[in-house]
């Protein structure tokens, strides 16, 4: 029981960082990013390869800033033709989950990686509880994860980011740097993909090519429609509902008796095909909307600034 | 071996010369790219397999059910999804194709399962033609490509039908002034892109096999076909594939067959540093 909660956990987890990242990204600055696989992917295999050098807290953070670092090359080229047609870009990467040539080396070379137990959780924990903890730490890294990023969101950075999401015209004629801001949310969100991965390539301790499919976006995608764009707290309801159901529906097996293996699989994603275009129809602002700000939300004290 | 590859290349490209129109007309008129290509090809093709081989009709009236019903599945999509979310930007009308491209796509496998099916057509010999090895299906392909292309390009530069749609692509209050019903438009270009992609669903079919995953083996380079002749422009959208189809196959000659994929990538990429609107495409697209 405990290690089907810790699985659940840290799927609901990795989706929930998905989904921060990507909220960060399209829900606060307006950047809409179809490569998110492309990251989190990056993120699993920065892990893998650096974790036997580097310790696991090492190789997280590697995965993170190699994720970042990748974004700001992939934000300098498309926010060069900022407006409608960067997310073409994006699926480049996207598919370069599957078959950027080192990765195809990577899979053709050696098989798949091998990402071992982190080192130093193994000297703390038996085996036996690997589970308890492993379910511990991903709450835990989405805990600091959402309060990092609900503070960046309600700093200064936070609120420039939506006026440059909301009118970028106006907030370069009041000064502020439209291109190193969308620059900025794009690798901060990068990062947050990358620990994503992180993540999955620990609770794997396994990863190879295949597991990154573009589903994986259209999952971070439905956890931020149904959240609520630019709501972190929503994302984070989302993402949990959206893992949940999905869970739930693996047990209609029992209940249908005529579907079997591949049709239950077809029929879950059909309706989550039907889920999306359904939810941008009846509630387009998601189950939270982004909570409308005001001056003195920021300023209690100034009185004028109304 | 060079003469082959650009035999191969050109059919290739003509293959993906119609998804790709399907893909620009639709992004003309509703200014967004259809994500559900893919998905809509694939259902064509198991429409067209299951008149083909289930109900034993011959190749070609298969492919015309197929047409038909594929049509009716885009203008069903558009009243159902699309219509509803017409002023929510385009942003929105992609992620709910890509909704739409999940469904259709698990339809199919729903019905038929993973397996890979085939269309009930006589296996022949290849002819050789000056140490050319062409197959029927390439001529097959090539043959419905070219007519279906001219097809089009008639109906879309000499009809008055076409005339319509141009209007409503290029200012669609303005043609609406002009007494052009924008809704009614709308739905002859549903209409008219899901018989295309029907129609390359069956080419496909014969040049690969019918399984759930055949649409998506040519998003990729349809979309990098599309934006490479300039999103909206239809002239441009069959130049666009024919030179993506071109380098696909001839860059095997340099690079790993499995790495030809990258190809339509590099392609959109450079493409998007010099030239963002395309080969044919006027100003970039802006909202």
């Amino acid at each position: 029981m405990i290690a089907y909660l810790s699985t659940l956990a840290v799927l609901v987890s990795v989706a929930a960082l998905v989904g921060l990242g990507l909220n960060f990204q399209w829900g606060v600055a307006g950047l809409v990013n179809f490569g998110v696989v492309g990251f989190v992917a990056l993120g699993a295999y920065a892990t893998a390869l650096t974790v036997p050098y580097a310790g696991w807290l090492g190789a997280m953070v590697i995965a993170a800033a190699v994720s970042a670092a990748m974004s700001t090359v992939l934000a300098f080229l498309s926010t060069r033709l900022c407006g409608e047609l960067p997310r073409h870009r994006h699926h480049r990467l996207w598919r370069g989950g599957r078959y950027s040539p080192a990765q195809r080396k990577l899979a053709d070379g050696r098989g798949a990686r091998h990402c071992r137990h982190p080192a130093a959780v193994r000297l703390l924990v038996p085996a036996a509880q690997y589970d308890a903890f492993l379910l511990g730490f991903a709450v835990l890294l989405v805990i600091v994860t959402f309060l990092v990023l609900e503070m960046l969101v309600r700093s200064p950075l936070g609120r420039a980011l939506r006026a440059v999401r909301d009118d970028p015209t106006v907030a370069g004629a009041l000064g502020k740097p439209v291109l190193l801001l969308r620059i900025k949310a794009f690798a901060i969100g990068g990062a947050v993909m990358g620990i994503a991965g992180s993540l999955h390539a620990f609770y794997l301790t396994y990863i190879d090519p295949s597991q990154f499919t573009s589903i994986i976006t259209a999952y971070a995608f439905m956890a931020v429609i149904l959240g609520g764009r630019g709501s972190n707290v929503g994302l984070v309801i989302g993402a949990g509902t959206i893992m949940a159901l999905i869970e739930a529906t693996r047990f209609l097996k029992d209940a249908l008796n005529v579907v079997d293996g591949a049709q239950l699989a077809a029929l879950r994603l059909g309706l989550i095909g039907i889920g999306i275009i359904l939810l941008l129809i009846l509630r387009p602002q998601g189950m939270l909307a982004e909570p409308y700000q005001r001056v003195r939300d920021f300023f209690p004290d100034d009185k004028e600034g109304r | 071996m060079l003469g082959q590859l650009i035999l191969n290349g050109l059919v290739t490209g003509s293959l993906l010369a119609l998804p790709a129109l399907a893909l620009t007309m639709v992004f003309g008129i509703l200014k967004f790219p259809n994500f559900a290509v893919g998905a809509m090809l694939t259902f064509g093709a198991y429409t067209a397999w299951v008149m083909n081989a289930m109900f034993g009709l011959p190749l070609l009236i298969a492919t015309a059910i197929a047409a038909m019903i594929s049509a009716a599945v885009a203008v069903l999509s558009d009243v159902l999804v699309f219509q509803r979310l017409r002023d929510a930007g385009s942003i929105t009308l992609l992620v709910a194709s890509m909704g739409l491209s999940l469904i259709l796509e698990n339809v199919c496998r729903f019905a038929f399962g993973n397996a890979t099916r085939n269309l009930n057509v006589d296996i022949a010999r290849p002819i050789r033609w000056h140490g050319l090895r062409i197959n029927h299906e390439q001529l097959v392909t090539a043959t419905s490509v070219v007519i279906c292309v001219i097809v089009i390009q008639l109906l879309l530069y000499t009809s008055p039908l076409g005339r319509a749609m141009r209007a409503t692509a290029d200012n669609a209050a303005l043609a609406s002034v002009r007494g052009i019903e924008r809704d009614t438009i709308v739905r002859i270009t549903w209409a008219l892109s899901g018989c295309s992609l029907a129609l390359s669903g069956v080419l496909a079919g014969l040049d690969r096999a019918v399984d759930p995953l055949l649409g998506w083996n040519y998003q990729i380079p349809v979309f990098a076909a599309a934006i490479l002749g300039g999103l909206g422009s239809p002239i441009g959208a069959v130049t666009g594939a024919l030179v993506i189809g071109l380098a696909e196959e001839l860059s095997t000659l340099i690079l790993p067959t499995n790495y030809r994929q990258i190809v339509s990538f590099a392609i959109i990429l450079l493409l998007l540093l010099v030239r963002n609107q395309g080969l044919f495409g006027g100003k970039a697209v802006r909202k």
